[in-house]
């Protein structure tokens, strides 16, 4: 008896004719065939301020897409508008849509906490919680009422997360007795451990050091097999490094207030040697961000 | 030094007044006799009956307050908690007597007295439980929702336990600020010569503060030295409870700043 509790969204019904429909990728890149999420035209407001438009793309299955693009683009806003996680901001609005697995992830009642079950989360911050390294990946199965074997359960996910041999003699130790990188592998850990099919990273190795960010990069590799991944990354070389398929934000200052907006979207070897879009010719060559 | 001086001065000169009346006796012998036994326990009831209804009561609707409420409700909740805040407690101990003591024929007793102190300490209680929870990082709060986790589980078992050193710290000074408290006792308490019981209607209840203001108005150096050594008993458990809620707040500071890495 391992399985989710019975999730509120119907299963994948992906319509060819909503991903033909998506315009923005650059020509000749090949459309990732399997969609887990299709955004159209989506838009983001703080109140009144709008913080994101014209966001349109698919998302593969078991690729990994990053985001990238200058500070203040919006990135981390829409990898928020993926989980929903949003939503705990009062005042905050979505315009646009989202589907995940070919239902829409904002249909009235589609529960917030269901997606984020579904759809992971590692933050820019490692941000384990004040327990031990044990419970910190058993604590959201426990809660979900997961039974399975959870020494079996924590065991698997550590060496998932490429931190079993670190901590297997002391797991009853407290999170924080773990350094940065070990840390976020942890939180990685905690994540898979609800069985997610999307684990969403926000910039996951912008608090690390080189070595630590290369052993999550290489983790992020080995999980694509069985998830999909969407990284936030202010660093080019990770996303050329690791990814299957970019995208390039950047920020509109046109009509006085700054709205971030994504440019492109494609493979990521055109996009890092041929991009269609002379701002993201700039952004890559370093003339500016 | 302006803060140093009158603290100073007033736990020295009372225990100068105290001296002739320091004894074991004090803990043994009853206020009818040369001790104030009687009114220790008392005094000592009353702070485990206010832990337990204004602990409850306050650390319930802090933890509202911080993670639940909104809108209507929590403007409501605060409003009422302020008017609490800066109510005399003379008129607390009024309220209580009127109510408690005459309309709900409790007379003198331990639960009017337990109330009147309790209502007394609840703004502060709700405040520092309040503050204690948002004090928790809010990334240990973002990362619980990404998990999925419903608002209630995040509270029990992500937000609570590193807010409990802040929160306990805080009942802990709430019960410090009730152990010098005469006004709202004066209406509802009572006094009696012989050991308080756990009766909680209809069984006055002796208790130090009103040793010291009862002997210091009776002449004679002996009722004089009563009250100062009933006063001395009354530092003495407040200087424990604010050294307690001392060490725990300072864990509590630890604890945040180990979070917020």
């Amino acid at each position: 008896m391992s399985e989710m509790p019975a999730p509120t969204m119907t299963e994948p019904t992906v319509d060819p004719s909503v991903l033909a429909a998506t315009p923005v990728d650059a020509p000749g890149t090949p459309r990732p065939v399997d969609a887990v999420f299709t955004v159209e035209q989506l838009a983001f407001f703080y109140g009144a301020n709008q913080a994101l438009r014209d966001v349109s793309l698919s998302i593969g299955r078991h690729e990994i897409t990053a985001l990238i693009g200058p500070s203040g683009c919006g990135k981390t806003t829409f990898i928020r508008c993926l989980n929903r996680l949003n939503d705990l901001i009062p005042g905050t609005r979505v315009e646009g849509r989202i589907d995940f697995n070919g239902s829409s992830l904002y249909a009235p009642g589609v529960r917030a906490i269901d997606i984020r079950r579904r759809i992971g989360m590692v933050f820019q911050k490692p941000n384990p919680f004040p327990k031990s390294i044990y419970d910190n990946v058993a604590i959201a199965p426990k809660v979900n009422g997961i039974r399975a074997n959870m020494d079996e359960l924590v065991e698997e996910c550590l060496t998932r997360a490429a931190l079993w041999d670190e901590v297997k003699g002391k797991l009853r130790d407290s999170a924080f007795s773990l350094s940065g990188g070990q840390q976020q592998r942890l939180c990685i850990a905690r994540a898979i451990a609800i069985r997610p099919e999307v684990i969403l990273m926000d910039e996951p190795c912008s608090a690390l050091d080189p070595v630590a960010t290369i052993r999550i990069e290489e983790l992020m590799v080995e999980l694509k097999s069985d998830y999909t991944i969407v990284v936030v990354t202010h660093n080019m070389q990770q996303a050329a490094r690791v990814s299957d398929r970019t995208a390039f934000f950047t920020v509109d200052v046109s009509e006085g207030g700054r709205t971030g907006m994504m440019v492109e979207v494609g493979s990521t070897e055109q996009m890092f040697t041929a991009p269609s879009d002379q701002r993201t010719d700039d952004y890559i060559t370093g003339r500016f961000g | 030094m302006l803060i140093a001086a009158p603290a100073i001065a007033v736990i020295v000169g009372v225990f100068h007044q105290a001296l002739p009346a320091l004894g074991w006796q004090l803990f043994t012998k009853r206020t009818n006799s040369t001790g104030i036994q009687n009114a220790i326990l008392g005094s000592l009831l009353f702070l485990l009956g206010v832990l337990i209804v204004a602990g409850t009561i306050g650390v319930g609707a802090g933890i509202y307050l911080a993670e639940f409420a909104s809108g209507r409700t929590e403007r409501a909740l605060r409003f009422f908690s302020e008017v609490l805040a800066g109510m005399p407690s003379i008129v607390i101990g009024y309220i209580g007597y009127v109510t408690l003591v005459v309309e709900f024929h409790w007379s003198y007793s331990l639960l009017a007295a337990v109330m009147a102190l309790s209502v007394l300490v609840l703004p502060y209680i709700v405040k520092t439980t309040e503050v204690a929870l948002r004090n928790v990082p809010s990334a240990l709060g973002e990362a619980a929702a990404g998990l999925g986790l419903p608002r209630s589980a995040t509270v029990r078992q992500v937000l609570l336990p590193p807010a409990l050193p802040g929160i306990v710290s805080g009942l802990v000074v709430a019960l410090a600020i009730s152990t010098g408290e005469l006004a709202p006792l004066l209406f509802t308490a009572g006094f009696s010569d012989n050991d308080p019981t756990l009766h909680l209607f209809h069984h006055q209840v002796p208790y130090l503060t009103n040793v010291v203001f009862t002997d210091i108005s009776i002449p004679g150096a002996r009722a004089h030295a009563t009250a100062a050594a009933a006063g001395v008993v009354t530092l003495g458990i407040l200087l424990v409870l604010i050294a307690i809620g001392r060490i725990l707040a300072s864990r509590a500071r630890r604890n945040t700043a180990r979070m917020s890495l």
